[in-house]
């Protein structure tokens, strides 16, 4: 079974590392984020090292990351108070879109707006070719997965929160 | 003799090679979100002129950049978008133009294409320029609309060359890009 699993996920990170060249991909450090929350100050990706965090790119104008978001709420009330943490990145060029999007799924974790357009932008930087895109993040700040859903992720965070 | 030919042969391929598309900017949309996906952004990939796809999730754009050695055919793309499920909603295409006249309403042979620019000027295009399509297929309806009016050709509505075209050089029904620039 232990063995099954390595070789799966071995594969898991080959496929990955095929399918999505430029991609940021598992093993590698997180890079810095460091963009405007709600409350306007600048939020740190690294601040939160020690924490296990699920990054997700997302958008008010994105259906599929709107129902996500509903999903991830139960995965925040049942896991935040063990050391998980979300920072959902908006790529909303409207500040406004945003906050309303926010408000209206009721988000409680993290948020912050990538504001910058074109090349300097931070879903340029990590390569975001389409929404919602994810990363689980482990305590050390290096990516461990990427777009887990479902059973998937919640077993990733269970097994990242108890090493 | 063997001078004739080579000259004639430099002749033929300085003609031809008036221009080249290198890269473009497209938009897509649909009923879903096109960026809710890659089903757009592989779809593009496999089109055989298509080196690379970038993905602007911010501006919402398709970056393509184009093969140095392969032909570009802009329905090629348009094709690719529709068999993902999604429309082309802004097409623009850039490349290095070498005296290519594009007067208001007139035909050009650019890069191999059959180009009708529908506006257009004066002065013959050199260097990179980027020129929008503007046909069926590559914008809304409405927007189609707008520029279709703005000429009395008939092969605006058909993307094909008509009456009109084969006064200036071009073949009876071969497919004729309309662009604004």
């Amino acid at each position: 079974m232990k063995i099954q699993r390595k070789i799966n996920l071995l594969l898991f990170v080959i496929i990955l590392s095929i399918a999505a060249k430029a991609q940021p991909g598992p093993g590698q450090q997180a890079m810095e984020i460091a963009l405007p929350s709600l409350n306007g100050d600048t939020l740190k990706l690294s601040s939160l090292k020690g924490k296990i965090v699920l990054l997700d790119f997302w958008a008010s104008w994105c259906g599929p990351c709107r129902i996500s978001n509903k999903h991830m709420m139960k995965l925040y009330a049942k896991y935040k108070s063990q050391g998980f943490e979300i920072f959902g990145v908006s790529v909303d060029n409207s500040e406004k879109d945003w906050k309303k999007a926010v408000q209206k799924d009721k988000i409680t974790w993290l948020q912050v707006n990538d504001r910058e357009m074109g090349e300097a932008s931070t879903a340029m930087k990590w390569n975001v070719s389409a929404l919602p895109t994810s990363y689980l993040i482990n305590k050390e700040g290096k990516l461990v997965g990427m777009d887990l859903e479902g059973k998937d992720l919640e077993a990733a965070v269970k097994d990242l929160l108890s090493k | 003799m063997k001078k004739l030919l080579i000259l004639l042969i430099v002749v033929a391929f300085s003609v031809t090679v008036n221009a080249q598309f290198t890269k473009a900017t497209l938009k897509a949309s649909g009923l879903t979100c096109s960026m809710c996906s890659k089903a757009v952004k592989v779809a593009l990939e496999k089109v055989d002129f298509v080196q690379e796809v970038k993905v602007d999730i911010k501006s919402q754009d398709y970056v393509l950049v184009f093969k140095q050695s392969g032909h570009v055919e802009f329905d090629a793309l348009s094709k690719a978008v529709e068999d993902a499920g999604f429309s082309v909603a802004s097409l623009k295409a850039s490349g290095n133009f070498a005296d290519v006249k594009a007067a208001k309403d007139s035909h050009a042979k650019v890069a191999g294409l059959n180009i009708h620019f529908l506006n257009g000027t004066d002065e013959t295009l050199t260097g990179e320029k980027t020129i929008t399509i503007v046909d069926k297929n590559f914008l809304s309806a409405k927007e189609f609309k707008k520029y279709a009016n703005t000429t009395k050709h008939t092969c605006v509505q058909t993307g094909v060359s008509g009456d009109c075209c084969t006064k200036e050089g071009i073949a009876a029904h071969e497919r004729v890009y309309h662009v604004i620039i």
